[in-house]
C-alpha cells in the first residue's frame, strides 16, 4: 500500500521565529494528548513511527522537546493519557509505555551532535532538577554558555533523589543526563555548590548575564501535630533521599505513611521493600476518589499489598512500649473547597489509633533558602516569581520549577524550564516585551497506521512484577513492552492530529465542532471566538490552474423524475460491440500497455483478460486466446492478419494512411492523439468506412505507460463528438477512448460523453501488481504469484464493469450504453468547458 | 354491524368512522366501494370489514388485527404493510398484493398481479389462481402460496421465506432455487388452506433463496483514510488514493463501500460570503433573545407542524447504521434543544420515541421497521426517495451490523449483507406517489405532516413533482450528505452539491408559480451556524444536521462506519463497542453543539441586520468562486475573501 506523501501545499506559516510551531498548517490540529503535555510532545507522530518500526524517527519526535525522555518513559505522570480521546472508549493509548519502549530500544547509545556555543553571554542556573536542566538544555540550544550550580554531588534533583529505583533505575537517569551533558559542551557543571553557603546570588549575578533559580521543593512540610519530633517520625522526602543515596535501613514491622501524593506512594512502596518491614499502611484524610496519587501508582501499591486507610486524619503521635500510636480521627466529605474537592470534615467521637513502629510524613513539600529569604526574594515556601515573565523582583534573576511555583510533576517542571529559557533568551537579546510564551506544537506528519485491528485492540498491559524476587534490591516493577505489544498499542491511536479523509469534515472542522460541543452555551466569548474563526473563507478548491478532469463530472440520479422498477440488484447490461458486430465485448473495455512487459507479466495479464472476456490493444498480441486489436504504426509496424482489428496510428498530424482490412471481419480504424487532427481525420475515417476512431487523450498512445506522463486532455472527446454531430454522422463510427481512466466511474462518464469503448492501461498495470516508478513508468516486482496477477486483472475489470453499471443504474438506466450527457453535470467551470456538460444547478 | 355507504361518505370520512366504530368493536359493511383507494387504511381494531364490491389501491393497508373480506377485485397493494389480521379477496388482485406484510394472512381467490409479496417479512399470501411476474420479489420472510402458476422469475432476489407453487414454476428469479418440499411444510400449507376452507389436492413445489447473493464473497480490506488533500484539488493524477482504490478493487472485484459522504472538495458554503461586515457579530452576549428563531415545519396545508425552537432539525439517520445508544443520545439532545429528530430507515424504538419530543418517522422502499403503530405515534412521516450520499441507491448495512436485535426490528434475516431496495414497491412514478402520500395521511388521520427525503440530482424535476404530489415539506440532501455505508464512487460522483440543489429547487418552484408554497429543509454538509444561515439566505426554510451531530457526540471522522466496529461506539451494533458510548454524556455534548448553532445563527442574523431568521435572503450573500456563483446565481465577488480572512486573523 502506498502511503501519502503528506505534501504541504499549505506550508506552515511560522508564528514568530522564536516560537516555531505548526498550528497554522491547515491540515494539522494538535491532538489532545499533545496539548495536555506541558512540553508539547508530538505523541501521535512518535506513536505512528513506532507502528512503522521507525524507532529512530520516533526517538527524534520524543526527545525534540524533552531531554529527559528516558526518565519520562518510566515515571512521567503522563497527563497525555487521561486527555487521550480513547480514554472514554476502551482506555487511553499507553503513551508513556510506548515512549519507554522507544527509549529502551534506541535511547542507550544515541550520540547526539554537540550544540556549539555561539553567544558571548552566560547564564547561571541554580539547581539541576528537571526545571533547571531543561532551561540549561534550551539555552545551550540557543548557543549560550550555561553554568549549573548544584548543591548535591549529583545532577538530577528530585528525579535522582526523589524517585526510588524500582520505578526509575539509576542507569535510566544517567542515560538522559549523559546525553544532555554530551550534547551541551557549553554546560559547565558546579557540583556540591549550594547557594548561600558556597556561592552567593551577588557572585552569580556578577559572573553571569542572567540567573535562573530552580531550587526545587526540596523539604517536607511538617504535619504540625504533637509528637512529630519523635525520631521514629520521619519526613518522606528525606526518607527517599536516603534510600536513593543507597541506604537500606532496617524497618519496624509496621510502617504508616501519611499522605496521598506521589511522595507518599514512593515512600510506602520503598518502605515495603526494606528489611524488617511486614506491613505498610497509608493514611489519607479524604476518600479514595480524591486521592491525588496517579492511578497507576496507587494500583501498583495496592497490588503490592499496601493497605490504604481513607478518611482518616492524624492528630497526634504517642510513643508506646513497642513503638508508636498514631492517633487519628475519622473524616467525611464536606462541602467543596477552592479546588473543587470536598473538604474533609471530622466525625465527632471518632478518635482511634493506629499502632506502628514508624511514621513517614508525606504531607507536602516546600522550597527553602535562607540566603534568598534574607534578600526578601522568598514567599513562605518558594521564590517570589511572576508567572507572566518568570522574573523575580531582581531584573537579572529569573526562577522556575517547584521552587518557584510549588510542588508539581517532572514534566510540569520541565515546561517551566522551557518557559524560563524563553524569557531569559528574550532578556539577553534585549527584547523587553516578547510574545507571551506558548508551548509550540510541531507535527511530523506521519501517515496513520494501517492496522486492521485498530478499533478492536484493547489496552496492552506491560508485565507487572511488583516487589519482585529480591525486594531490597529494588528491581523494576514492570517490564518494557515487547515489540508485538508496542505495535498493538501504537495501532490503537486515533491520530487526532492527522488530516481526515473528508474535506467537509476536515480535521479543523471536526475540532471546531468538538469545541462547540464542549462550550458552555453561556460562555459568549468562547462562542464569539469560534464563530470568527469559522467565518474565514477557504482557498478556492477549483483554482484556475486546476485542469478539466473526469473527476469533476457528477451523475444525476434518477429519483422521482424517472420511472424505474428497482434496478438495484438487477444486472445492468454492459454488452457492447465495435464495428457493427465485428467485435462483441461483454463490457466496453479494452486493455493496453503490456507490449514491452516481461513475458511472465504478459502471460499472466493475458490470462486475466481471457477470464474477464476482455480484448487487448497493442502492437503485439498478448496470447492467442483473447481478441487483439493491433495498433499499427504506419511505416514501422506491419499490420497482422491475425489481429481482430487494426488501428492505424495517426498521432498529432494528419496524414492519410493506406489502411485496409486484411480479412473481411477485421475491425479497421485510426487513432488520433490531438484535437487539431480531428477536423481532417474524421471525414477521412468516415470516407474510408472505418469502424473505429480511437481518441488518445494522453497524446502518446503507443509509448509505454503514456498515461503516467501527465493529465489527459479530455476535450478531445468533446471535439470528436461535436464534429461528428455537425456532420450528422454520429452513428457511423465507434469512438474508443484512451487516457487516464482510473475506474468504472470514469468509464461510465466517457460513455456518457459519447465513447463506446474505453481502454485501460495503468489501471490494469496496477491491478497486476505493477508499481509506478519515479520515471513515470511501471515496474513489476517478482513478489506476486502468477495467479495473483491474473486474478488482479480479472477482478479490476469486473469491478470496473460493476462500478460503471452502478452509475448507469443510478441514473435510471439498465444499459450502460444508454448513459447520456444529460445524465451528468460538471462541478468545475474548466470541466464544463472541456466536456460541454453544464455546471450543476444549470439545465442543459 | 354498521353500514357505510361510500356513495355518500368520502374515503376519509369513512375511514374515520371505521376507526371510531372499531374502537367500539362494531363490524362494518361497506357498500358502493366503487374501487376507491385506501379503504380501511389505518385500522387497528379486531373487527371485520366487508367490502361489497371492488376496492382500489392499498385496501386494508397499514392495519393491524382487522379482518377484511372483499367481494370482488382489489387494486394495487392490498394489505400493504399489514401486521396481523386477514384479507380475503374474492376476485383478482392488482400488483404487489401483500407488499411488506408483517404477519397478516391474505387470500386471493382469483389471480394476482406482479411482484406479489414484495419485501414481505412475515405472514402468508395465498393466491388460488395464477401469479404474475416476480412473485416474492425481495421478500425477507413469510410464505407465499400460489395454487396456480408462479409467473416469471418467481422469488427474484428473495432473502428468506418460502414460496409454494402448485402449478408451473414458469421461471425462477435471480438467487432463487427450487428445493425439496418437507412433509412438515406440506402439512403446514394444507392446514392453512383447510383453515380458510380452500379445497386442494394437488402437489406443491417449494422455492427458496439460493444463497448466492446474501453476502459479499470477499470482504474488503479495511484501510484508514488517506488525508483528503492527497487525492483532491491539484493532487497527482495517479495519487495514493487512486492507487489504493485500484489495489483493493483488484482484490474484491467490485465497487468499494465506505461510510461518510464525499471526500473531495466541492463548491460549498465556504465559497459563499456574507455581504455585511460581520466583524462585530456576537458582540452582544444576549443576541439569542433579539432574533426570532422559532420555525414551524410542515403546517402549511393543515397538518400539525413540527415546532422547532430554531430552524434546525436532526437529519435522518438509522438505528442500524448507528448504535441504539447513539440514537438515544441524539433523541435526548434534540429534546433538550427543542428541535425534531428523525428515525431514519431502521424503525422506531420505544426509548427513542420517549427521548425525542418531536420525532419524524421515515419510510423506505424495504419498509424495514415500518408499521402502523409507530406511524401513529410519530410527529411526522417521511417517504425516503433517496439521499445525498447515495442517491438512486438503497441503503447498505453490512452483515456485521445485522444483529439479531436489529434484524427483529427491521423484520429481516439476521447476518445478511443487507442491501435495501432503492425503490419503493408501490412508487414507480409521480402518480403512484400521490396515492401513497394519501395512504399515509389516511392512516394517521391527516394529523401529521408528510415529507419527502430527496437526494439532490434532477432537483428541478423532482421538486416540481414533490410539490404537485402534495408533500408538506421536502428534506433536500446535497451530495455532501453522509451515510453509514454506500458505494465510495457514488458518494463521490453522484448528485449535485448542496448549494446547487437549493438554488435549483427554488428556481423550480418559481417556474411553476409555487414560490413559498413548499418548505425545503436543506442538508448535506452543514457544520455550523454559518452554513445554516447561508442555507436560509439561499432560501431554505430550515436546515438539518447529521454528521456534525455525530462528531459533537464523539465521532472522530475516521470514515470506517461501514466496518461495523466503530471505535467510539457510534456506528456499530457490537455490544462490546457500543458500551464505549455514554449516551447521557454525549447527549449533553450534542446539546451544547446545538446550542452553539443557535447562538451562531442568532449572532449572524443579528449582525446582518435582521430581526428574524426568516428575513434572511439572497441579497445577504455573494459568491467567492466562479463555480459557487454559477451554482447559486449569486454575484461573483472574490474581493470579499480578504475580509473573511481578516476576520479569522482577529482570533489568532
Amino acid at each position: 500500500m502506498s502511503r501519502d506523501k503528506t505534501n504541504n501545499s499549505t506550508a506552515p506559516r511560522p508564528l514568530m521565529a522564536e516560537l516555531p510551531d505548526d498550528t497554522s498548517d491547515l491540515h494539522f490540529v494538535p491532538a489532545p494528548c499533545q496539548i495536555a503535555c506541558p512540553v508539547g510532545t508530538d505523541a501521535p507522530s512518535y506513536i505512528a513511527h513506532i507502528w512503522d518500526g521507525e524507532y529512530e524517527k520516533a526517538y527524534e519526535a520524543i526527545t525534540a522537546t524533552n531531554p529527559f525522555s528516558s526518565i519520562c518513559g518510566r515515571v512521567c505522570d503522563a497527563p497525555c493519557e487521561p486527555a487521550c480521546r480513547r480514554t472514554d472508549s476502551d482506555g487511553p493509548v499507553q503513551i508513556r509505555n510506548l515512549k519507554r519502549f522507544v527509549m529502551d530500544k534506541v535511547g542507550h547509545d544515541y550520540d547526539p551532535p554537540p550544540l556549539s556555543v555561539t553567544q558571548k553571554q552566560t547564564v547561571a542556573v541554580v539547581g539541576s532538577g528537571p526545571a533547571g536542566m531543561v532551561a540549561v538544555h534550551d539555552l545551550c540550544e540557543s548557543g549560550f554558555e550555561v553554568h549549573l550550580y548544584e548543591m548535591t554531588d549529583r545532577l538530577g534533583g528530585m528525579m535522582i533523589w526523589g524517585i526510588p529505583a524500582f520505578r526509575l533505575p539509576q542507569h535510566v537517569i544517567q542515560e538522559d543526563i549523559d546525553r544532555l551533558t554530551q550534547r551541551c559542551p557549553g554546560l559547565k557543571v558546579h557540583l556540591n555548590t549550594a547557594l548561600g553557603t558556597d556561592i552567593s546570588l551577588d557572585e552569580l549575578k556578577q559572573r553571569h548575564d542572567a540567573v535562573i533559580l530552580a531550587i526545587g521543593s526540596w523539604w517536607g512540610k511538617k504535619m504540625e501535630i504533637p509528637g512529630e519530633e519523635d525520631e521514629r517520625v520521619i519526613d518522606g522526602v528525606q526518607f527517599l533521599r536516603d534510600i536513593n543515596a543507597g541506604a537500606r535501613p532496617e524497618m519496624p514491622e509496621t510502617v504508616v505513611v501519611i499522605g496521598g501524593g506521589d511522595v507518599a506512594m514512593d515512600a510506602c512502596r520503598a518502605a515495603l521493600r526494606l528489611p524488617g518491614c511486614e506491613k505498610v499502611k497509608v493514611v489519607y484524610r479524604r476518600g479514595s476518589e480524591d486521592i491525588p496519587a496517579r492511578k497507576i501508582e496507587l494500583q501498583g501499591a495496592i497490588e503490592e499489598g499496601i493497605e490504604f486507610i481513607y478518611n482518616t486524619q492524624q492528630i497526634a503521635i504517642e510513643p508506646t512500649n513497642s513503638g508508636l500510636n498514631l492517633q487519628c480521627v475519622t473524616t467525611e466529605a464536606g462541602p467543596p473547597d477552592e479546588d473543587g474537592r470536598s473538604r474533609p470534615v471530622v466525625v465527632e467521637n471518632s478518635e482511634h489509633f493506629i499502632p506502628c513502629g514508624m511514621v513517614i510524613a508525606a504531607v507536602g513539600q516546600q522550597g527553602k533558602c535562607e540566603h534568598l529569604n534574607k534578600k526578601g526574594m522568598m514567599l513562605t515556601d518558594r521564590v517570589d516569581t511572576n508567572w507572566e515573565n518568570m522574573r523575580t523582583d531582581d531584573p537579572k534573576v529569573f526562577a522556575a520549577g517547584d521552587g518557584a511555583f510549588g510542588g508539581s510533576t517532572i514534566v510540569m517542571a520541565m515546561s517551566h524550564g522551557q518557559r524560563v529559557a524563553y524569557y531569559v533568551k528574550a532578556f539577553l537579546e534585549g527584547r523587553d516585551s516578547p510574545l507571551p510564551y506558548k508551548t509550540p506544537y510541531k507535527t511530523r506528519r506521519v501517515p496513520v497506521a494501517q492496522d486492521q485491528l485498530w478499533e478492536k485492540l484493547p489496552v496492552q498491559e506491560p508485565v507487572f512484577h511488583g516487589v519482585g524476587e529480591n525486594p531490597v534490591e529494588f528491581p523494576e516493577i514492570e517490564d518494557t513492552y515487547g515489540r508485538e505489544d508496542a505495535l498493538k498499542e501504537a495501532a490503537r491511536c486515533y491520530r487526532c492530529d492527522a488530516e481526515t479523509g473528508s474535506t467537509d469534515y476536515a480535521v479543523k472542522h471536526r475540532e471546531d465542532i468538538f469545541t462547540m460541543a464542549r462550550t458552555n452555551p453561556l460562555d459568549h466569548n468562547k462562542l464569539k471566538d469560534t464563530l470568527k474563526e469559522r467565518l474565514g473563507a477557504r482557498k478556492n478548491p477549483y483554482p484556475d490552474e486546476r485542469l478539466a478532469t473526469l473527476d469533476d463530472l457528477a451523475f444525476l440520479p434518477a429519483n422521482l423524475s424517472r420511472l424505474v422498477i428497482d434496478p438495484y440488484r438487477e444486472a445492468c447490461n454492459t454488452k457492447t460491440e465495435l464495428g457493427e458486430g465485428k467485435m462483441s465485448l461483454s463490457s466496453p473495455f479494452l486493455v493496453t500497455g503490456f507490449d514491452d512487459a516481461e513475458s511472465d507479466v504478459k502471460r499472466d495479464v493475458g490470462r486475466g483478460l481471457a477470464l474477464a472476456d476482455c480484448g487487448y490493444l497493442g502492437i503485439k498480441p498478448l496470447n492467442d486466446e483473447i481478441p487483439w486489436i493491433q495498433l499499427v504504426i504506419p511505416d514501422q509496424i506491419e499490420p497482422s492478419g491475425k489481429a481482430s482489428g487494426l488501428i492505424y496510428s495517426i498521432g498529432h498530424k494528419f496524414k492519410p494512411v493506406d489502411a485496409k482490412r486484411l480479412n473481411e471481419n477485421q475491425l479497421l480504424g485510426i487513432s488520433v492523439s490531438s484535437s487539431q487532427t480531428l477536423q481532417e481525420a474524421i471525414p477521412f475515417a468516415l470516407e474510408n468506412n472505418f469502424d473505429v476512431l480511437l481518441l488518445d487523450a494522453t497524446g502518446a498512445l503507443g509509448s509505454p505507460w503514456s498515461e503516467l506522463k501527465g493529465n489527459p486532455d479530455i476535450s478531445i472527446l468533446r471535439d470528436a463528438v461535436n464534429i461528428l454531430r455537425e456532420l450528422d454522422r454520429e452513428e457511423e463510427i465507434d469512438l474508443v477512448y484512451f487516457g487516464g481512466l482510473r475506474s468504472g466511474t470514469d468509464a461510465a462518464k466517457v460513455i456518457g460523453l459519447g465513447g463506446k469503448v474505453v481502454v485501460y492501461g495503468v489501471v490494469a498495470g496496477l491491478a497486476a501488481g505493477g508499481q509506478i516508478t519515479d520515471q513515470h513508468s511501471m515496474h513489476f516486482e517478482a513478489d506476486r504469484t502468477s495467479d495473483d496477477r491474473s486474478e488482479g486483472v480479472t477482478s479490476i475489470l469486473k469491478a470496473c464493469a460493476n462500478e460503471a453499471s452502478m452509475m448507469a443504474r443510478c441514473t435510471g438506466k439498465t444499459n450502460l450504453m444508454n448513459i447520456e450527457p444529460e445524465d451528468m453535470r460538471a462541478i468545475s467551470s474548466a470541466t464544463a468547458k472541456a466536456t460541454g456538460i453544464p455546471v450543476a444547478g444549470n439545465a442543459e | 354491524m354498521v353500514q357505510i355507504d361510500l356513495a355518500k361518505d368520502s374515503v376519509r370520512e369513512a375511514n374515520e368512522k371505521i376507526r371510531e366504530l372499531g374502537k367500539k368493536g362494531e363490524d362494518i359493511d361497506i357498500i358502493n366501494p366503487d374501487a376507491r383507494h385506501h379503504i380501511g387504511v389505518g385500522l387497528t381494531e379486531p373487527i371485520t370489514v366487508k367490502v361489497h364490491g371492488s376496492a382500489g389501491y392499498f385496501c386494508a393497508g397499514l392495519t393491524d388485527k382487522a379482518n377484511f373480506d372483499i367481494e370482488a377485485n382489489v387494486g394495487w397493494g392490498v394489505g400493504d404493510n399489514m401486521y396481523t389480521g386477514s384479507v380475503i379477496v374474492r376476485g383478482n388482485a392488482g400488483a404487489i398484493p401483500g407488499v411488506a406484510i408483517r404477519g397478516a394472512e391474505i387470500i386471493i381467490h382469483g389471480n394476482m398481479g406482479s411482484r406479489a409479496g414484495q419485501v414481505m417479512k412475515e405472514g402468508t399470501l395465498c393466491c388460488l389462481g395464477n401469479a404474475n411476474f416476480m412473485a416474492g420479489y425481495m421478500m425477507y420472510g413469510g410464505r407465499i402460496i400460489i395454487l396456480g402458476d408462479s409467473g416469471e422469475r418467481v422469488g427474484e432476489d428473495m432473502s428468506a421465506g418460502e414460496i409454494y407453487v402448485a402449478g408451473n414454476v414458469t421461471s425462477l428469479g435471480s438467487d432463487a432455487k427450487q428445493t425439496d418440499l418437507g412433509t412438515e411444510d406440506d402439512h403446514d400449507v394444507r392446514e392453512f388452506l383447510d383453515r380458510y376452507k380452500i379445497p386442494f389436492t394437488g402437489t406443491l413445489k417449494k422455492v427458496v433463496n439460493a444463497g448466492t447473493k446474501l453476502r459479499y464473497a470477499k470482504s474488503e480490506e479495511q484501510v484508514r483514510s488517506i488525508p483528503f488533500f492527497t487525492f483532491s484539488g491539484n493532487s497527482d493524477y495517479w495519487n495514493p488514493k487512486i492507487q489504493e482504490d485500484i489495489h483493493i478493487k483488484s482484490q474484491i472485484g467490485r465497487y468499494r463501500v465506505r461510510g461518510y459522504g464525499g471526500a473531495r472538495p466541492l463548491p460549498h458554503f465556504n465559497d459563499i460570503a456574507f455581504r455585511k461586515d460581520l466583524s462585530r457579530a456576537g458582540d452582544d452576549p444576549d443576541v439569542i433573545s433579539k432574533v426570532e428563531l422559532s420555525t414551524e415545519v410542515g403546517g402549511m396545508y393543515g397538518a400539525t407542524p413540527l415546532k422547532l425552537s430554531m430552524p434546525v432539525m436532526i437529519a435522518p439517520m438509522s438505528y442500524g447504521a448507528l448504535s441504539r445508544s447513539t440514537k438515544q443520545a441524539i433523541a435526548m439532545a434534540s429534546a433538550m434543544s427543542n428541535i425534531a429528530e428523525n428515525t431514519g430507515e431502521g424503525g422506531m424504538s420505544d426509548a427513542q420515541r420517549d427521548a425525542a419530543d418531536q420525532l419524524v418517522f421515515q419510510m423506505l422502499g424495504g419498509r424495514l421497521g415500518w408499521n402502523i403503530h409507530d406511524m401513529q405515534r410519530a410527529d411526522g412521516l417521511e417517504i425516503y426517495i433517496s439521499q445525498g450520499a447515495k442517491p438512486g441507491f438503497g441503503g447498505q448495512l453490512m452483515a456485521k451490523k445485522v444483529t439479531k436485535e436489529l434484524a427483529e426490528i427491521r423484520g429481516i434475516p439476521e447476518g445478511i449483507d443487507l442491501r435495501s431496495p432503492s425503490r419503493h414497491p408501490d412508487i414507480l412514478g409521480a402518480d403512484d406517489l400521490v396515492i401513497k402520500v394519501e395512504e399515509l395521511r389516511e392512516a394517521t388521520g391527516y394529523r401529521v405532516p408528510v415529507s419527502v427525503k430527496l437526494g439532490a440530482g434532477r432537483v428541478r424535476d423532482d421538486i416540481k413533482i414533490a410539490y404537485k404530489d402534495g408533500f408538506d415539506f421536502v428534506e433536500l440532501d446535497g451530495m455532501q450528505g453522509s451515510t453509514g455505508a454506500g458505494g465510495a464512487e457514488v458518494a463521490e460522483y453522484v448528485g449535485i452539491p448542496t448549494i446547487a440543489a437549493i438554488t435549483e429547487a427554488l428556481e423550480a418552484l418559481e417556474e411553476i408559480d409555487a414560490t413559498g408554497k413548499l418548505e425545503i429543509i436543506l442538508m448535506g454538509g452543514m457544520r455550523d451556524g454559518i452554513d445554516i444561515v447561508k442555507s436560509l439566505a439561499l432560501g431554505a426554510h430550515a436546515a438539518a444536521v447529521g454528521t456534525s451531530v455525530l462528531i459533537a457526540g464523539g465521532c472522530i471522522a475516521c470514515m470506517q462506519c461501514h466496518v461495523g466496529q466503530c471505535v467510539t461506539g457510534i456506528a456499530t451494533q457490537d455490544p462490546e463497542h457500543e458500551k464505549r458510548y455514554k449516551p447521557e454524556v454525549e447527549a449533553k455534548n450534542i446539546h451544547r453543539y446545538l446550542e452553539g448553532l443557535r447562538w451562531q445563527i442568532a449572532a449572524l442574523t443579528h449582525a446582518i441586520g435582521h430581526k428574524s431568521v426568516h428575513d434572511l435572503n439572497r441579497n445577504d450573500l455573494v459568491a467567492l468562486t466562479p463555480e459557487a456563483a454559477e451554482m447559486t446565481k449569486l454575484p461573483y465577488a472574490p474581493e470579499y475573501r480578504e475580509r473573511e480572512d481578516a476576520l479569522r486573523a482577529q482570533v489568532s
